[in-house]
């Protein structure tokens, strides 16, 4: 089983720490969503570990190797980072038998990732010419000439139609179905919600929090209630409850109690409920919460 | 090695653009000194002396090693051009390695140089012969001499195509490298030879090395006569080409000891 293990990776450019002693592991047969806001330095811890940038400190190994050592690295280690990386004067097709002959694979592949990729038709045409779809599609062409069990993608929706994002969630669910490791950076929170199984959040090149996403969203879960008495309801609440917010004059934001409970509770003090909504909060809502509990602390 | 090796040649024969190289050796060969041949270095301004002299075949074949310049940004754009593409991303991935790369680059490119040195070469030696017959006037130089100092300018197109893969990988920069590698060949190292002092530094310059390669000494003699200095003594043809192979070391290593190193961002 081929995982990412990343142990105290730090990443300084002169004054500026990129990345800070970032410690998380990636593991195979799911899709792990790298998220964090543009700048937190997820393309340089994913360029760290296919040594396409040198740690300061710190290490990466995949399946227990660094980048380096692994043999024949691209039958294990798939990777795209720009969206567009082709010479605009090669066809598709150029350019993946290129690559193929460097990573020693036979041209017969080159014609499955053409078709497995929906590419076959424009197989002869200068990529100069190709839309963003045609562009990531490419890129996946080349990162699976290997047919890698790891597959590390930055950002890989930027610029894709909703057609083409779908499509790309598909695909990757079944990679990851197929056991192999998926990680995927994004700082669109939303988008990757919906097909990530774990999540590694960063901030600032520091860890915020990883593990399993429904984890994160369970854990997260808050129940919006409505009532003309909140003031003395809150009260009430907050000897129970996580966490007691008003959000507005008659709306209280309770973490740690379910909806049926906090109804009972309610009802004992013979307090009115004009509303009660389980909300299970976006990515987005989680990471700004994450972020502001550690800015505070 | 060898993967890497037919990658590179691949992505050479992938675009026309070695075709387009291949005819522009031909048009320098046939046609530059078929037309230097045709007029006659006789009637040249200042007038020089005629095709039936040994320093008349010499001058006029001396030409081509002033287009040197292409092979060397030929290979220049081997190296650059994977930065301005991004393709470095996938490169790098797949040859972790990145001296293997360069490595690979220099082999392939050496011999694309060669390749491009005969075509010259060849259709240099048809012009010349043909317009001498034409002209009915028997060259300075016995023929095997002639084939001789054409072999030297088709090794010397390889060296400089290797030079300029050298000097890709040291500045990574596409015009950067492109305007450093033609702006000193075509023109910053003709410039040194005008300064007293510096000028004799000329025969260990890149230039120097082609011009004692080919034995080609017209232009320097020119203008040692014009600023009425000595002559520039240049190195024997054989130190002149291992001196060429010198620079490319030089600017490859030193590309592997940083540039290449540099992260990929």
């Amino acid at each position: 089983m081929t995982g990412i293990e990343v142990r105290n990776l730090t990443k300084r450019y002169g004054p500026i720490t990129a990345v800070d002693t970032l410690s998380f592991t990636v593991r195979p047969g799911a899709v792990t969503a790298f998220l964090g806001p543009n700048g937190a330095g997820k393309t340089t811890t994913m360029r760290m570990m296919i040594d396409h940038v040198a740690p300061t400190s710190g290490s990466v190994t995949i399946g227990g190797l660094r980048y380096r050592d692994i043999p024949r690295p691209t039958t294990v280690v798939g990777a795209v980072f720009d969206a567009s990386a082709f010479h605009p004067h090669h066809s598709a097709s150029d350019h993946l038998r290129i690559y193929a002959a460097m990573g020693g694979y036979p041209d017969g592949r080159v014609q499955e990732l053409l078709n497995l990729l929906d590419l076959a038709d424009a197989a002869e045409r200068r990529t100069g010419g190709f839309s963003t779809g045609m562009r990531q599609r490419l890129n996946l062409a080349t990162a699976l000439l290997g047919d890698p069990r790891v597959l590390l993608l930055d950002e890989p929706s930027n610029g894709l139609d909703p057609e083409g994002t779908a499509w790309l969630r598909s695909f990757l669910r079944d990679l990851a179905d197929d056991g192999r490791t998926i990680l995927i950076s994004s700082h669109v929170l939303s988008e990757v919600q919906q097909i990530a199984d774990d999540v590694v959040v960063i901030r600032q090149g520091r860890l915020l929090t990883a593990g399993p996403l429904h984890e994160l969203t369970g854990t997260a879960q808050a129940v919006l209630v409505r009532s003309p008495d909140s003031a003395e309801l809150s009260r009430i609440l907050t000897r129970h409850a996580q966490a007691v917010r008003a959000d507005g004059p008659d709306e209280l934001r309770v973490r740690g109690l379910d909806a049926a409970r906090i109804a009972d509770l309610a009802a004992g003090q013979g307090l009115r409920i004009h509303g009660l909504t389980s909300e299970h909060p976006s990515l987005e809502q989680i990471f700004l919460d994450l972020a502001g509990e550690r800015t505070k602390a | 090695m060898r993967p890497l090796i037919h990658a590179e040649l691949r992505r050479l024969l992938a675009t026309r653009m070695w075709l387009g190289t291949l005819l522009v050796a031909a048009l320098l060969g046939g046609g530059l000194i078929g037309l230097l041949a045709v007029i006659g270095p006789e009637n040249f301004d200042p007038p020089m002396p005629g095709l039936h002299t040994e320093a008349g075949v010499r001058a006029v074949l001396g030409f081509l090693g002033f287009t040197a310049f292409i092979p060397a940004a030929i290979g220049t754009l081997a190296v650059t051009s994977e930065y301005r593409h991004r393709t470095v991303n996938f490169t790098f991935l797949f040859a972790p390695d990145r001296w293997r790369v360069l490595a690979a680059k220099l082999s392939t490119y050496g011999f694309a140089g060669l390749i491009y040195g005969l075509v010259l070469s060849s259709t240099a030696a048809l012009a010349l012969f043909g317009a001498a017959a034409l002209r009915g006037v028997s060259l300075g130089l016995p023929t095997a001499t002639v084939i001789e100092l054409l072999a030297r300018l088709a090794v010397a197109m390889g060296a400089y195509t290797v030079l300029g893969v050298g000097m890709g990988a040291l500045i990574r920069h596409q015009v950067a490298a492109l305007c450093v590698v033609i702006g000193y060949l075509y023109g910053a190292e003709l410039l040194l030879m005008m300064i007293p002092g510096v000028r004799h530094l000329y025969p260990w310059l890149p230039g120097g090395a082609t011009s004692a390669l080919t034995d080609f000494t017209a232009v320097a003699d020119a203008l040692s006569q014009q600023l009425s200095t000595e002559p520039v003594r240049l190195l024997s043809p054989l130190a002149g080409g291992l001196l060429l192979v010198g620079y490319t070391v030089l600017a490859s290593t030193a590309a592997l000891l940083k540039p290449m190193r540099r992260d990929v961002i």
